[in-house]
Protein backbone atom coordinates (compact mmCIF):
# COMPACT_ATOMS: atom_id res chain seq x y z
CA UNK A 1 0.00 0.00 0.00
CA UNK A 2 1.31 3.46 -1.03
CA UNK A 3 1.89 6.24 1.32
CA UNK A 4 -1.40 8.04 -0.46
CA UNK A 5 -3.38 5.10 0.36
CA UNK A 6 -2.27 4.84 3.74
CA UNK A 7 -3.39 8.85 4.00
CA UNK A 8 -6.36 8.10 2.21
CA UNK A 9 -6.96 5.04 4.68
CA UNK A 10 -6.06 7.23 8.06
CA UNK A 11 -7.80 10.27 6.98
CA UNK A 12 -11.18 8.14 6.53
CA UNK A 13 -10.40 6.55 9.73
CA UNK A 14 -10.12 9.98 11.01
CA UNK A 15 -13.43 10.57 9.47
CA UNK A 16 -15.39 8.14 10.77
CA UNK A 17 -13.66 8.64 14.33
CA UNK A 18 -14.89 12.45 14.32
CA UNK A 19 -18.31 11.21 13.18
CA UNK A 20 -18.50 8.62 15.57
CA UNK A 21 -17.10 11.20 18.31
CA UNK A 22 -19.78 13.86 17.75
CA UNK A 23 -22.54 11.25 17.39
CA UNK A 24 -21.29 9.57 20.64
CA UNK A 25 -20.93 13.38 22.08
CA UNK A 26 -24.70 13.98 20.81
CA UNK A 27 -25.56 10.79 22.40
CA UNK A 28 -24.37 12.31 25.73
CA UNK A 29 -25.98 15.27 25.24
CA UNK A 30 -29.09 13.93 24.64
CA UNK A 31 -28.41 11.44 27.59
CA UNK A 32 -28.34 14.56 29.73
CA UNK A 33 -31.14 16.31 28.20
CA UNK A 34 -33.20 13.09 28.61
CA UNK A 35 -32.02 12.33 32.47
CA UNK A 36 -31.67 16.09 33.63
CA UNK A 37 -33.52 16.51 36.42
CA UNK A 38 -36.63 19.19 35.73
CA UNK A 39 -38.45 18.98 38.93
CA UNK A 40 -39.88 22.14 39.13
CA UNK A 41 -43.66 22.58 39.74
CA UNK A 42 -44.93 25.86 39.02
CA UNK A 43 -46.78 27.12 42.26
CA UNK A 44 -49.80 29.63 41.65
CA UNK A 45 -48.84 33.44 43.22
CA UNK A 46 -50.59 36.27 44.09
CA UNK A 47 -50.08 39.94 43.21
CA UNK A 48 -52.03 43.33 44.13
CA UNK A 49 -50.68 45.73 42.67
CA UNK A 50 -51.54 49.60 43.22
CA UNK A 51 -50.93 50.78 39.97
CA UNK A 52 -52.24 54.90 39.85
CA UNK A 53 -53.17 56.33 43.21
CA UNK A 54 -56.38 57.83 43.32
CA UNK A 55 -55.43 61.60 42.33
CA UNK A 56 -57.34 64.46 43.00
CA UNK A 57 -54.53 66.96 42.39
CA UNK A 58 -54.72 70.42 44.03
CA UNK A 59 -57.98 71.64 45.21
CA UNK A 60 -59.54 74.99 46.99
CA UNK A 61 -61.02 75.65 50.19
CA UNK A 62 -64.19 75.35 50.43
CA UNK A 63 -64.59 73.24 46.81
CA UNK A 64 -65.34 69.83 46.92
CA UNK A 65 -63.73 68.00 44.21
CA UNK A 66 -64.58 64.80 42.51
CA UNK A 67 -62.41 61.62 40.74
CA UNK A 68 -64.93 59.32 39.19
CA UNK A 69 -63.98 55.63 38.41
CA UNK A 70 -63.71 55.81 34.76
CA UNK A 71 -60.69 57.90 34.58
CA UNK A 72 -58.10 56.32 32.89
CA UNK A 73 -55.68 59.80 34.22
CA UNK A 74 -56.85 59.58 38.06
CA UNK A 75 -58.90 57.46 39.23
CA UNK A 76 -57.55 54.70 41.83
CA UNK A 77 -56.80 51.58 40.20
CA UNK A 78 -55.58 48.32 41.84
CA UNK A 79 -54.25 45.23 39.86
CA UNK A 80 -55.26 41.72 41.07
CA UNK A 81 -53.20 38.84 39.34
CA UNK A 82 -53.40 35.55 39.92
CA UNK A 83 -54.88 31.99 38.50
CA UNK A 84 -57.22 32.73 36.02
CA UNK A 85 -61.08 32.38 36.64
CA UNK A 86 -60.39 31.58 40.45
CA UNK A 87 -62.72 33.27 42.83
CA UNK A 88 -61.24 35.72 45.27
CA UNK A 89 -62.75 37.45 47.97
CA UNK A 90 -61.54 41.05 47.87
CA UNK A 91 -62.48 43.88 50.45
CA UNK A 92 -61.53 47.93 50.99
CA UNK A 93 -60.59 49.55 53.95
CA UNK A 94 -61.69 53.50 52.93
CA UNK A 95 -60.88 56.19 55.47
CA UNK A 96 -63.20 58.67 56.28
CA UNK A 97 -60.99 61.48 56.30
CA UNK A 98 -57.30 63.01 55.49
CA UNK A 99 -54.79 64.93 56.94
CA UNK A 100 -51.58 66.95 57.16
CA UNK A 101 -48.44 64.99 58.48
CA UNK A 102 -48.12 66.82 61.38
CA UNK A 103 -51.97 66.09 62.58
CA UNK A 104 -52.91 69.45 62.81
CA UNK A 105 -55.50 69.62 60.70
CA UNK A 106 -58.14 66.78 58.49
CA UNK A 107 -60.27 66.89 55.37
CA UNK A 108 -63.65 65.21 54.56
CA UNK A 109 -63.23 62.46 51.80
CA UNK A 110 -65.99 60.29 51.07
CA UNK A 111 -66.67 57.19 47.99
CA UNK A 112 -70.72 57.17 47.20
CA UNK A 113 -71.81 53.28 47.03
CA UNK A 114 -70.85 53.54 43.39
CA UNK A 115 -67.50 54.38 43.19
CA UNK A 116 -65.88 51.09 42.74
CA UNK A 117 -65.82 49.32 39.23
CA UNK A 118 -64.40 46.03 39.46
CA UNK A 119 -62.90 44.72 35.83
CA UNK A 120 -62.07 41.33 35.07
CA UNK A 121 -61.43 41.66 31.87
CA UNK A 122 -58.24 44.07 32.20
CA UNK A 123 -59.62 46.81 30.33
CA UNK A 124 -58.98 50.49 31.58
CA UNK A 125 -61.26 53.09 33.77
CA UNK A 126 -62.30 54.62 30.95
CA UNK A 127 -63.23 51.37 28.25
CA UNK A 128 -64.84 48.95 30.70
CA UNK A 129 -68.13 48.14 30.30
CA UNK A 130 -70.42 46.15 31.80
CA UNK A 131 -69.69 42.83 30.39
CA UNK A 132 -66.42 43.29 32.10
CA UNK A 133 -67.56 42.34 35.26
CA UNK A 134 -69.74 44.92 37.77
CA UNK A 135 -69.54 49.20 37.09
CA UNK A 136 -70.49 51.51 39.53
CA UNK A 137 -70.39 49.40 42.36
CA UNK A 138 -70.29 49.45 46.15
CA UNK A 139 -66.43 49.63 47.59
CA UNK A 140 -67.65 49.03 50.94
CA UNK A 141 -69.25 45.98 49.74
CA UNK A 142 -67.46 44.64 46.53
CA UNK A 143 -69.33 41.90 44.99
CA UNK A 144 -69.37 38.12 46.11
CA UNK A 145 -68.54 36.44 42.87
CA UNK A 146 -65.55 38.30 41.83
CA UNK A 147 -63.27 35.94 40.01
CA UNK A 148 -59.75 36.58 38.56
CA UNK A 149 -60.61 37.13 34.77
CA UNK A 150 -59.18 34.30 32.55
CA UNK A 151 -56.30 36.06 31.73
CA UNK A 152 -54.98 35.81 35.05
CA UNK A 153 -55.74 39.74 36.16
CA UNK A 154 -58.64 41.36 37.49
CA UNK A 155 -58.64 45.16 38.10
CA UNK A 156 -60.64 47.88 40.87
CA UNK A 157 -61.04 51.39 39.94
CA UNK A 158 -61.83 53.53 42.75
CA UNK A 159 -63.21 56.84 42.32
CA UNK A 160 -64.08 59.38 45.50
CA UNK A 161 -64.72 62.97 46.43
CA UNK A 162 -63.07 65.33 49.22
CA UNK A 163 -64.72 67.61 50.84
CA UNK A 164 -62.49 70.92 51.94
CA UNK A 165 -63.73 73.12 54.41
CA UNK A 166 -63.72 77.22 53.52
CA UNK A 167 -61.16 77.62 56.72
CA UNK A 168 -59.18 74.07 55.41
CA UNK A 169 -55.56 74.90 56.53
CA UNK A 170 -53.21 74.37 53.51
CA UNK A 171 -50.82 71.61 52.77
CA UNK A 172 -50.61 68.38 51.40
CA UNK A 173 -52.95 65.59 53.29
CA UNK A 174 -52.70 61.83 53.02
CA UNK A 175 -54.49 58.86 54.02
CA UNK A 176 -54.74 54.90 53.35
CA UNK A 177 -56.76 52.89 51.44
CA UNK A 178 -56.48 49.32 51.95
CA UNK A 179 -57.48 46.70 48.93
CA UNK A 180 -56.84 42.86 50.38
CA UNK A 181 -57.33 39.93 48.55
CA UNK A 182 -57.66 35.86 49.45
CA UNK A 183 -58.21 33.18 47.35
CA UNK A 184 -62.09 31.77 48.18
CA UNK A 185 -61.57 28.19 46.82
CA UNK A 186 -58.01 27.13 48.54
CA UNK B 1 -76.47 11.08 44.81
CA UNK B 2 -73.24 8.81 44.98
CA UNK B 3 -71.14 9.67 48.49
CA UNK B 4 -67.49 7.71 49.00
CA UNK B 5 -65.45 7.58 51.73
CA UNK B 6 -61.75 7.85 51.32
CA UNK B 7 -59.30 7.85 53.70
CA UNK B 8 -55.48 9.28 53.11
CA UNK B 9 -52.29 9.90 55.32
CA UNK B 10 -50.34 13.12 53.88
CA UNK B 11 -47.43 11.55 52.07
CA UNK B 12 -44.85 12.30 53.78
CA UNK B 13 -42.04 12.24 51.01
CA UNK B 14 -41.73 14.85 48.41
CA UNK B 15 -42.40 17.62 49.73
CA UNK B 16 -39.73 20.14 48.40
CA UNK B 17 -41.04 22.23 45.95
CA UNK B 18 -37.62 23.84 44.67
CA UNK B 19 -37.61 26.08 41.78
CA UNK B 20 -41.65 26.41 40.92
CA UNK B 21 -42.30 29.56 43.05
CA UNK B 22 -38.96 31.03 40.79
CA UNK B 23 -40.61 29.95 37.70
CA UNK B 24 -44.40 31.40 38.66
CA UNK B 25 -42.70 34.64 39.86
CA UNK B 26 -40.60 35.46 36.90
CA UNK B 27 -43.34 34.44 34.55
CA UNK B 28 -45.57 36.95 36.23
CA UNK B 29 -42.87 39.51 36.73
CA UNK B 30 -43.24 40.76 33.12
CA UNK B 31 -46.70 41.95 34.05
CA UNK B 32 -46.26 43.74 36.82
CA UNK B 33 -45.94 47.30 37.13
CA UNK B 34 -45.72 48.12 40.73
CA UNK B 35 -46.42 45.54 43.28
CA UNK B 36 -45.84 42.70 45.57
CA UNK B 37 -46.52 39.19 44.34
CA UNK B 38 -46.47 36.45 46.89
CA UNK B 39 -46.16 32.55 46.15
CA UNK B 40 -47.15 29.73 46.61
CA UNK B 41 -50.78 30.74 47.39
CA UNK B 42 -51.24 28.10 50.03
CA UNK B 43 -48.58 26.72 52.90
CA UNK B 44 -49.07 23.80 54.17
CA UNK B 45 -47.01 22.19 57.57
CA UNK B 46 -47.27 19.38 59.67
CA UNK B 47 -45.99 17.44 62.56
CA UNK B 48 -43.49 15.75 60.74
CA UNK B 49 -42.09 19.16 59.19
CA UNK B 50 -43.28 22.60 61.45
CA UNK B 51 -41.54 25.01 59.56
CA UNK B 52 -43.13 26.73 55.85
CA UNK B 53 -41.90 29.46 53.63
CA UNK B 54 -43.20 31.63 51.10
CA UNK B 55 -41.66 34.38 48.94
CA UNK B 56 -42.36 37.91 48.61
CA UNK B 57 -40.69 39.55 45.86
CA UNK B 58 -40.73 43.23 44.58
CA UNK B 59 -40.51 43.33 40.69
CA UNK B 60 -41.48 47.49 40.63
CA UNK B 61 -38.98 49.81 40.47
CA UNK B 62 -39.61 51.25 43.91
CA UNK B 63 -38.85 49.83 46.94
CA UNK B 64 -41.46 48.34 49.35
CA UNK B 65 -42.34 47.94 53.26
CA UNK B 66 -43.74 44.98 53.86
CA UNK B 67 -45.37 43.38 56.77
CA UNK B 68 -46.67 40.27 58.21
CA UNK B 69 -49.16 39.34 60.28
CA UNK B 70 -51.07 36.00 60.82
CA UNK B 71 -54.60 35.95 60.84
CA UNK B 72 -57.60 34.27 60.23
CA UNK B 73 -60.70 33.47 57.88
CA UNK B 74 -62.15 31.25 56.07
CA UNK B 75 -64.32 30.97 53.34
CA UNK B 76 -67.78 31.27 54.57
CA UNK B 77 -71.05 32.13 52.66
CA UNK B 78 -74.31 33.76 53.61
CA UNK B 79 -78.14 32.71 52.97
CA UNK B 80 -77.70 33.63 49.11
CA UNK B 81 -74.52 31.34 48.53
CA UNK B 82 -72.32 34.97 48.05
CA UNK B 83 -68.85 33.05 49.32
CA UNK B 84 -66.11 35.78 51.10
CA UNK B 85 -63.52 35.77 53.23
CA UNK B 86 -63.66 38.23 56.40
CA UNK B 87 -60.09 38.42 58.19
CA UNK B 88 -60.21 38.06 61.73
CA UNK B 89 -57.07 39.23 64.17
CA UNK B 90 -58.67 38.94 67.45
CA UNK B 91 -61.46 37.22 69.13
CA UNK B 92 -60.93 33.86 67.14
CA UNK B 93 -62.87 30.57 69.01
CA UNK B 94 -62.47 28.10 66.04
CA UNK B 95 -60.58 25.30 67.71
CA UNK B 96 -58.96 24.60 64.03
CA UNK B 97 -57.60 28.18 64.31
CA UNK B 98 -53.38 28.00 64.69
CA UNK B 99 -53.12 31.67 64.17
CA UNK B 100 -51.99 31.58 67.94
CA UNK B 101 -49.38 29.12 67.46
CA UNK B 102 -47.93 29.75 63.77
CA UNK B 103 -44.93 32.56 63.77
CA UNK B 104 -43.30 34.55 60.93
CA UNK B 105 -40.22 35.81 60.47
CA UNK B 106 -39.36 37.82 59.61
CA UNK B 107 -42.59 39.96 60.25
CA UNK B 108 -41.16 43.31 58.34
CA UNK B 109 -38.92 44.27 56.05
CA UNK B 110 -38.18 47.03 53.12
CA UNK B 111 -37.78 45.44 50.45
CA UNK B 112 -35.81 46.87 47.49
CA UNK B 113 -36.55 47.01 43.87
CA UNK B 114 -35.93 43.54 42.46
CA UNK B 115 -34.86 42.08 45.29
CA UNK B 116 -37.06 38.64 47.03
CA UNK B 117 -37.50 37.71 50.83
CA UNK B 118 -38.29 34.54 52.09
CA UNK B 119 -40.80 34.39 55.18
CA UNK B 120 -40.29 31.47 57.32
CA UNK B 121 -43.21 29.98 59.24
CA UNK B 122 -42.64 28.21 62.30
CA UNK B 123 -45.34 25.93 64.54
CA UNK B 124 -45.13 25.62 67.88
CA UNK B 125 -48.69 23.24 68.43
CA UNK B 126 -50.24 22.53 71.65
CA UNK B 127 -49.01 18.61 72.87
CA UNK B 128 -52.51 17.69 72.99
CA UNK B 129 -53.03 18.53 69.37
CA UNK B 130 -56.01 16.13 68.49
CA UNK B 131 -55.56 14.83 64.38
CA UNK B 132 -56.78 17.01 61.88
CA UNK B 133 -56.18 19.93 60.09
CA UNK B 134 -55.56 23.69 61.42
CA UNK B 135 -56.28 26.64 59.85
CA UNK B 136 -54.63 30.41 59.94
CA UNK B 137 -54.67 33.32 57.29
CA UNK B 138 -51.21 34.64 55.86
CA UNK B 139 -51.67 38.46 55.25
CA UNK B 140 -48.79 40.12 54.00
CA UNK B 141 -49.51 43.52 53.26
CA UNK B 142 -47.38 46.04 51.28
CA UNK B 143 -46.83 49.74 50.59
CA UNK B 144 -45.00 52.24 49.30
CA UNK B 145 -41.96 51.97 51.14
CA UNK B 146 -41.08 55.63 50.83
CA UNK B 147 -44.16 57.76 50.63
CA UNK B 148 -44.02 61.39 48.78
CA UNK B 149 -46.44 63.49 49.51
CA UNK B 150 -47.28 66.02 46.74
CA UNK B 151 -46.22 70.08 46.84
CA UNK B 152 -49.05 72.11 46.43
CA UNK B 153 -48.50 73.99 43.57
CA UNK B 154 -49.16 77.21 45.35
CA UNK B 155 -49.38 78.87 48.27
CA UNK B 156 -52.37 78.33 50.39
CA UNK B 157 -53.47 75.78 47.86
CA UNK B 158 -54.16 71.99 49.25
CA UNK B 159 -52.87 68.71 47.76
CA UNK B 160 -53.83 65.32 48.62
CA UNK B 161 -52.06 61.77 48.23
CA UNK B 162 -54.37 58.51 48.92
CA UNK B 163 -51.54 55.52 50.13
CA UNK B 164 -52.64 52.40 48.20
CA UNK B 165 -52.10 50.00 50.33
CA UNK B 166 -51.74 45.97 49.72
CA UNK B 167 -52.58 42.60 51.17
CA UNK B 168 -52.70 39.37 50.10
CA UNK B 169 -53.88 36.58 52.37
CA UNK B 170 -53.73 33.24 51.97
CA UNK B 171 -54.18 29.90 53.36
CA UNK B 172 -51.89 28.46 56.09
CA UNK B 173 -52.38 24.85 56.97
CA UNK B 174 -51.10 22.58 59.68
CA UNK B 175 -51.60 18.65 59.38
CA UNK B 176 -51.69 16.54 62.91
CA UNK B 177 -52.05 13.16 62.35
CA UNK B 178 -54.68 11.09 60.07
CA UNK B 179 -56.52 13.48 58.13
CA UNK B 180 -60.23 12.70 56.31
CA UNK B 181 -61.51 15.29 53.75
CA UNK B 182 -65.40 14.76 52.99
CA UNK B 183 -67.84 17.04 52.07
CA UNK B 184 -71.83 16.21 52.45
CA UNK B 185 -74.14 17.59 50.61
CA UNK B 186 -77.02 19.26 52.28
CA UNK B 187 -79.44 20.19 49.69
CA UNK B 188 -79.75 22.21 46.51
CA UNK B 189 -82.40 24.62 45.98
CA UNK B 190 -83.10 26.07 42.76
CA UNK B 191 -85.26 28.95 41.06
CA UNK B 192 -86.15 30.21 37.84
CA UNK B 193 -86.45 33.73 37.57
CA UNK B 194 -87.50 34.85 34.02
CA UNK B 195 -83.83 34.96 32.14
CA UNK B 196 -82.02 33.07 35.13
CA UNK B 197 -81.67 30.19 37.01
CA UNK B 198 -80.25 30.35 40.11
CA UNK B 199 -79.24 27.66 42.37
CA UNK B 200 -78.07 27.39 45.65
CA UNK B 201 -75.98 24.47 46.81
CA UNK B 202 -75.77 23.56 50.52
CA UNK B 203 -72.31 21.64 52.06
CA UNK B 204 -71.12 20.56 55.05
CA UNK B 205 -67.22 19.19 55.68
CA UNK B 206 -67.65 16.14 57.56
CA UNK B 207 -64.04 15.14 57.88
CA UNK B 208 -61.37 16.59 60.38
CA UNK B 209 -59.61 18.23 57.07
CA UNK B 210 -60.75 20.98 54.66
CA UNK B 211 -62.57 19.54 51.55
CA UNK B 212 -60.64 20.97 48.65
CA UNK B 213 -61.80 20.09 45.18
CA UNK B 214 -63.80 21.15 42.13
CA UNK B 215 -67.70 21.87 41.65
CA UNK B 216 -69.21 21.33 38.18
CA UNK B 217 -72.45 22.44 37.90
CA UNK B 218 -74.54 21.65 34.84
CA UNK B 219 -77.81 23.09 33.35
CA UNK B 220 -79.69 21.19 30.96
CA UNK B 221 -83.01 22.16 29.14
CA UNK B 222 -86.05 19.25 27.84
CA UNK B 223 -84.45 18.77 25.03
CA UNK B 224 -81.74 17.42 27.33
CA UNK B 225 -79.27 19.72 25.91
CA UNK B 226 -76.22 21.45 27.76
CA UNK B 227 -76.67 24.55 28.05
CA UNK B 228 -74.63 26.45 30.98
CA UNK B 229 -71.80 25.12 32.14
CA UNK B 230 -70.07 26.80 35.52
CA UNK B 231 -67.33 25.33 36.82
CA UNK B 232 -65.92 26.34 40.90
CA UNK B 233 -62.17 26.11 42.76
CA UNK B 234 -63.98 24.43 46.27
CA UNK B 235 -62.76 24.71 50.00
CA UNK B 236 -64.93 23.50 52.29
CA UNK B 237 -64.22 23.92 55.59
CA UNK B 238 -66.98 23.91 58.11
CA UNK B 239 -70.07 24.92 55.92
CA UNK B 240 -70.77 26.86 52.95
CA UNK B 241 -73.33 28.08 50.38
CA UNK B 242 -72.30 28.59 46.86
CA UNK B 243 -74.71 30.11 44.52
CA UNK B 244 -74.13 29.32 40.70
CA UNK B 245 -76.23 30.75 38.04
CA UNK B 246 -77.03 29.94 34.82
CA UNK B 247 -78.18 32.98 32.34
CA UNK B 248 -81.11 31.38 30.11
CA UNK B 249 -82.18 34.73 28.14
CA UNK B 250 -80.60 33.25 25.02
CA UNK B 251 -80.98 29.63 25.11
CA UNK B 252 -83.32 27.43 22.95
CA UNK B 253 -85.75 24.85 24.69
CA UNK B 254 -87.39 25.76 27.41
CA UNK B 255 -88.46 24.22 31.04
CA UNK B 256 -88.54 22.08 32.68
CA UNK B 257 -84.97 22.62 33.33
CA UNK B 258 -82.37 19.93 35.06
CA UNK B 259 -79.41 20.42 37.15
CA UNK B 260 -76.77 18.54 37.79
CA UNK B 261 -73.45 19.00 40.28
CA UNK B 262 -70.42 16.78 40.47
CA UNK B 263 -67.58 17.59 43.42
CA UNK B 264 -64.77 15.84 42.99
CA UNK B 265 -61.14 16.33 44.55
CA UNK B 266 -59.86 16.08 40.84
CA UNK B 267 -58.81 18.89 39.02
CA UNK B 268 -56.85 21.26 40.89
CA UNK B 269 -54.20 22.50 39.10
CA UNK B 270 -53.10 25.36 41.99
CA UNK B 271 -52.42 22.91 44.50
CA UNK B 272 -49.81 19.92 44.58
CA UNK B 273 -50.55 17.04 44.05
CA UNK B 274 -49.07 15.82 46.91
CA UNK B 275 -50.75 18.17 48.95
CA UNK B 276 -54.37 17.18 48.60
CA UNK B 277 -56.71 15.23 50.62
CA UNK B 278 -58.44 13.16 48.46
CA UNK B 279 -61.98 13.21 49.91
CA UNK B 280 -64.89 11.75 48.51
CA UNK B 281 -67.13 12.46 45.02
CA UNK B 282 -70.79 13.61 44.87
CA UNK B 283 -73.03 13.23 42.31
CA UNK B 284 -76.72 14.82 42.18
CA UNK B 285 -79.24 15.87 39.93
CA UNK B 286 -82.26 17.54 39.89
CA UNK B 287 -85.27 18.73 37.87
CA UNK B 288 -86.20 22.35 38.45
CA UNK B 289 -89.53 23.13 39.97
Amino acid sequence: MNKRGVGRKFAAVVVVAIICFSLSVTSVRAQDVATGTATATVLAALSVIAAQNLIFGNIYQGVAATVANNIDASSGIFNILGQGSAGISISIVLPQFIALANGSDRMTIGFSSTDATVDSNNTTPATVVAGDGWINTNPNNLPAGTVIGAAGQTNIYLGGRVYPSVDQTAGAYSGDIILTVAYNGT
Amino acid sequence: MITKWQNCRIPIKGRHFITGAVIALTLLIGHVKAGVLVAPTVVFMDEHKRTGRITVQNPSDEPKEITIRMSFGLPTSDSLGNVFVNLQDSGITDIKAATSWVKPFPRKMLLEPGATQVIRFVARPPKDLIDGEYWARVVVTSQEGITSLPNPTGEGQISTVLNMIMQTAIMLKYRQGDQIAHVKLNGVDAVHEDTLVSVIVDLSSTGNASYVGMMHCRLFNSDKQEIGYRRFDLAVYHDLKRRVTFPIASYKGGAPYSFELYITPNGRKDIAAEYLIRGNEIEYSMTLP
